[in-house]
């Protein structure tokens, strides 16, 4: 039984043995002193009709008048004469029946009082023993209504007490209840701290799990730091602080294959003259230099464009990946603008034939090789134009982009008439044998053909159109229709743009609350930019899922490693790592590391790992070792 | 004087003879019998005189006590005289103004002995007690207020015990203004006004003990309930 109901039993319990002890005691003395009185008055009345008697000449009409009119004009029981020899010479019975007391109440509370006597003289004889009663009745009626309004007022005074008893319970258990929440964070692995409270006992309390949570989280830190230096020294040129040539071309794969961005993109290529000319020109120091210069610029063009990612492939040959520009023309445009504006002022007296930029568009699936030589080519026809000089490649197949009002009705239309519907890939279990749960990803209908496209198509331009939102709660009610309909668990996914959203917040929350049933089935997972851009809203957002019992977890993570410290506090169920980290993961031993450290740091914060994007079953017994709890990917589906 | 008066009623005693003690012995399984009934300690009341009042008191409760034990066995009428007698000779009358400086006081049996001195109501209430204690009932007993006028003297209000041997009968009248016991018939002087006794008073039990403070109201509860805490 918890504390605070051990309390309040004590305080009821004290409280009715307070009050009924004193009820009690004050019904006692109330009818002690009720039949004091009536038994003075018996005596009393006894002895004055029996002196008036005696005075009188005993004529028997006059004697009965006498009883007659005392008895008649009084409160009595009855009234009664005897002689010397037993027989009754006058009687009177009063008969009346019991009013303003419950029976039962008589019962409990008996008035006992015996009957006043007096002898009535007749000369130097005795006439007879008068002897009489009073009537009960009205003292069973007064001590009831005193026992009732006694009652009132015990039944006020509990009321009182129970509220200040509330106001006071509340007042004092507050910081326990701030110590119990602590401790049950951390139990389920939320490293939170609370301010200490002010009673001495807690607040040593508090202060231990404090400085605990304060050396956990300082270790995770110092673990994540560690993690993220790793990761920037396997995945980073050390040079430029861009992507090396293995992880770019990771990252394109996966732009090339993935679901995360559209079908379609551009890959930009900037080449600087070649390496060791570049040596000799400048010495290796300022070489190095320019090529940060450059690695700077095209880092930044990356700044607010999803998914854009810049590498350093080649020793002075760059390329970026754009998932977000409509056309290969505006790639090309806004990159080399950046360089002629931030780069060329300032090396164009020593390399006046700084670069030449080439941009070509792809599309899913194509064959990586034949894109890279493609933007090759159409490098050499840039440089073939003079320095600092690009050449974009529209491609010709290409679906002409669509008008933004026209996106709006499609999209509103989808939503409104379920065109929605989500395509199942199955995350298996680290050994891969037994299935995790299914991860549910948007489909949108585009036409009567049953023409699907993918969520990386169609949400950029949501969330330009701010329709998200209804996109996203629609996504939730096909999720718990399926939970509703089959079993195992679903992860659907959020967008970044409506986490923050209040409105769909609350409505969200209200539809998982008339599905109790599934929300323990459910999982919700928020890709890592997301997350980051709004992180007080994701937290929020984390809290109230999982108090409905969801699970939350974040996807594509692993690209903003420094700030996975600040994960320890939210009760994260589970994390899905970034497929470029998992892409050729077997020849990668410096992202294996990293990996590994990854996952003990998040087992250390009762968070499951998943890999994304894993190519081939054969990989599953290595990440398996490295500690991943689930994979998922093209090689397992 | 009276402790002469008493060595001369205990020498006057028979000696016992063997029936005696088998009288005696009945008698005393009666004592105790009427001892759990009323439960009268007259140890206790002797010891209270000597503390009180002195040797003097607790010899006249002492001859009192011996003159209880003489007159059990008589007849109700040789109780009635000899108690008479004992409480007119050795008791002076006096106002309870001069014994207790108080207007009215009713005195117990042990205070009126102890005293040696009382008025009349002083005299009906100890009669009444020891007659009472001898095993004369309630309903032969009547304590009764009475004028008193003699010639053309002016009235005066006093107290009398009165006896009734059958109780429709004439009483006897046990007054302390002359020496002996006479029918009401013979007293002329007398006009009775209202009588009373302890009847329906014991009843109740709890309800009358002495420490319930309505007995301390009424002047006759009043020295009921002391006469008990003094062991009658």
């Amino acid at each position: 039984m918890s504390l605070i109901k051990q309390l309040w039993i004590a305080i009821a319990l004290v409280m009715t043995v307070a009050f009924g002890g004193s009820m009690i005691v004050s019904i006692l003395s109330a009818r002690h002193y009720l039949e004091q009185q009536l038994q003075v008055k018996n005596i009393d009345n006894a002895t004055a009709l029996a002196l008036s008697l005696s005075q009188l000449p005993k004529d028997p009409v006059m004697v009965e008048l006498q009883v007659a009119a005392q008895f008649d004009a009084g409160h009595y029981r009855f009234i009664r004469i005897t002689s010397p020899k037993g027989v009754t010479l006058v009687e009177r019975i009063g008969v009346s029946k019991l009013e303003g007391a419950p029976e039962w109440f008589v019962k409990l509370f008996p008035i006992h009082t015996t009957p006043g006597q007096a002898q009535v003289q007749d000369n130097w004889i005795q006439y007879g023993t008068l002897t009489l009663a009073s009537q009960e009745i009205y003292a069973y009626k007064s001590l009831w209504d005193g026992t009732v309004e006694l009652l009132l007022w015990f039944l006020l005074g509990a009321a009182i007490t129970g509220v200040v008893g509330t106001l006071a319970m509340r007042i004092i258990t507050r910081p326990l209840g701030q110590v119990v929440d602590q401790a049950q964070a951390i139990a389920e692995r939320r490293f939170l701290t609370i301010a200490e409270p002010r009673t001495p006992e807690l607040r040593s309390v508090a202060r231990a799990m404090n400085d605990m949570v304060g050396r956990l989280k300082a270790m995770f830190t110092e673990e994540a730091t560690r993690l993220e230096a790793l990761r920037q020294k396997v995945n980073r040129d050390a040079v430029t602080g861009l992507s090396s040539r293995d992880y770019f071309l990771s990252h394109l794969r996966e732009a090339l294959q993935g679901d995360q961005f559209g079908t379609s993109g551009t890959l930009v290529m900037v080449r600087l003259p070649d390496l060791n000319e570049l040596n000799a020109r400048l010495g290796r120091q300022q070489a190095d230099a320019l090529l940060k210069d450059v690695g700077t610029a095209l880092y930044e063009s990356g700044n607010g464009r999803i998914g854009q990612r810049a590498g350093r492939v080649k020793g002075a040959e760059f390329a970026i990946v754009c998932p977000t520009f409509a056309t290969a023309t505006e790639a090309a445009r806004d990159i080399h603008e950046r360089l002629i504006q931030n780069v060329l002022p300032k090396w164009s007296d020593r390399v006046p034939d700084l670069f030449h930029l080439s941009a070509v568009r792809y599309q899913r699936e194509q064959n990586m090789g034949e894109l890279l030589s493609r933007a090759d080519e159409t490098l050499a026809r840039a440089a073939s134009q003079g320095p600092n000089t690009w050449q974009a490649v529209e491609d010709d197949q290409a679906k002409a982009a669509l008008p933004a009002e026209q996106w709006r009705t499609l999209l509103t239309e989808a939503v409104d008439g379920g065109r929605l519907a989500l395509s199942f890939f199955q995350v298996v279990s680290g050994d891969g044998n037994s299935p995790l749960h299914r991860e549910g990803m948007l489909r949108l209908q585009t036409d009567d053909k049953g023409t699907l496209m993918t969520a990386g198509e169609f949400m950029p331009m949501a969330a330009q159109l701010n329709l998200t939102a209804p996109i996203d709660l629609g996504v939730v009610k096909l999720a718990i229709e399926h939970l509703r309909t089959s079993s195992g668990d679903i992860a659907v996914n959020l967008s970044a743009e409506t986490i923050a959203d209040h409105a769909f917040r609350h409505e969200l929350t209200q539809l998982l609350k008339a599905y109790p049933e599934v929300c323990k089935r459910l999982l919700f997972e928020v890709p890592e930019y997301g997350v980051f851009r709004q992180f007080d809203a994701f937290r929020e957002l984390a809290g109230q899922l999982k108090q409905l019992g969801c699970r939350v977890g974040i996807e594509y993570f692993g690209q903003r490693f420094a700030d996975s410290s600040k994960l320890a506090d939210l009760g994260l169920d589970y994390i899905k790592v970034h497929p470029s980290y998992i892409r050729g993961i077997a020849t990668n031993e410096g992202n294996q590391e990293f990996l590994k450290g990854l996952c003990n740091m998040a087992h250390a914060l009762g968070i499951t790992v998943v890999a994304l994007g894993v190519e081939n079953k054969t990989d599953l017994p290595l990440l398996a070792a490295l500690g991943f709890d689930g994979a998922t990917g093209p090689g397992i589906r | 004087m009276q402790k002469l008066s008493a060595e001369r009623l205990s020498a006057a005693l028979p000696r016992p003879g063997l029936g005696a003690y088998a009288l005696l012995l009945i008698f005393g399984l009666w004592l105790v019998y009427a001892a759990s009934l009323a439960e009268p300690n007259l140890d206790k009341t002797q010891s209270l005189a000597m503390q009180r009042y002195g040797e003097r008191a607790a010899q006249t409760i002492a001859a009192w006590r011996q003159l209880i034990e003489e007159t059990r066995a008589l007849p109700d009428n040789d109780k009635v005289n000899k108690v008479n007698t004992f409480f007119n000779r050795r008791i002076q009358f006096k106002s309870d103004m001069e014994v207790y400086h108080v207007e009215d006081y009713w005195a117990t049996p042990l205070e009126f002995m102890g005293n040696g001195a009382g008025d009349c109501e002083d005299f009906a209430i100890s009669k009444y007690m020891t007659l009472q204690m001898l095993g004369i009932t309630n309903e032969h007993l009547r304590l009764v207020y009475v004028r008193y006028k003699v010639g053309n003297t002016a009235p005066i209000a006093h107290m009398v015990l009165g006896y009734y041997p059958q109780p429709t009968e004439e009483p006897l009248i046990l007054d302390n203004l002359i020496s002996s016991v006479r029918p009401a018939s013979m007293r002329s002087d007398l006009t009775p006004v209202f009588s009373f006794n302890a009847e329906g008073l014991w009843v109740g039990g709890a309800a009358t003990s002495s420490a319930d403070p309505t007995a301390r109201l009424s002047q006759w509860r009043n020295v009921l309930a002391r006469m008990r805490e003094e062991g009658l």
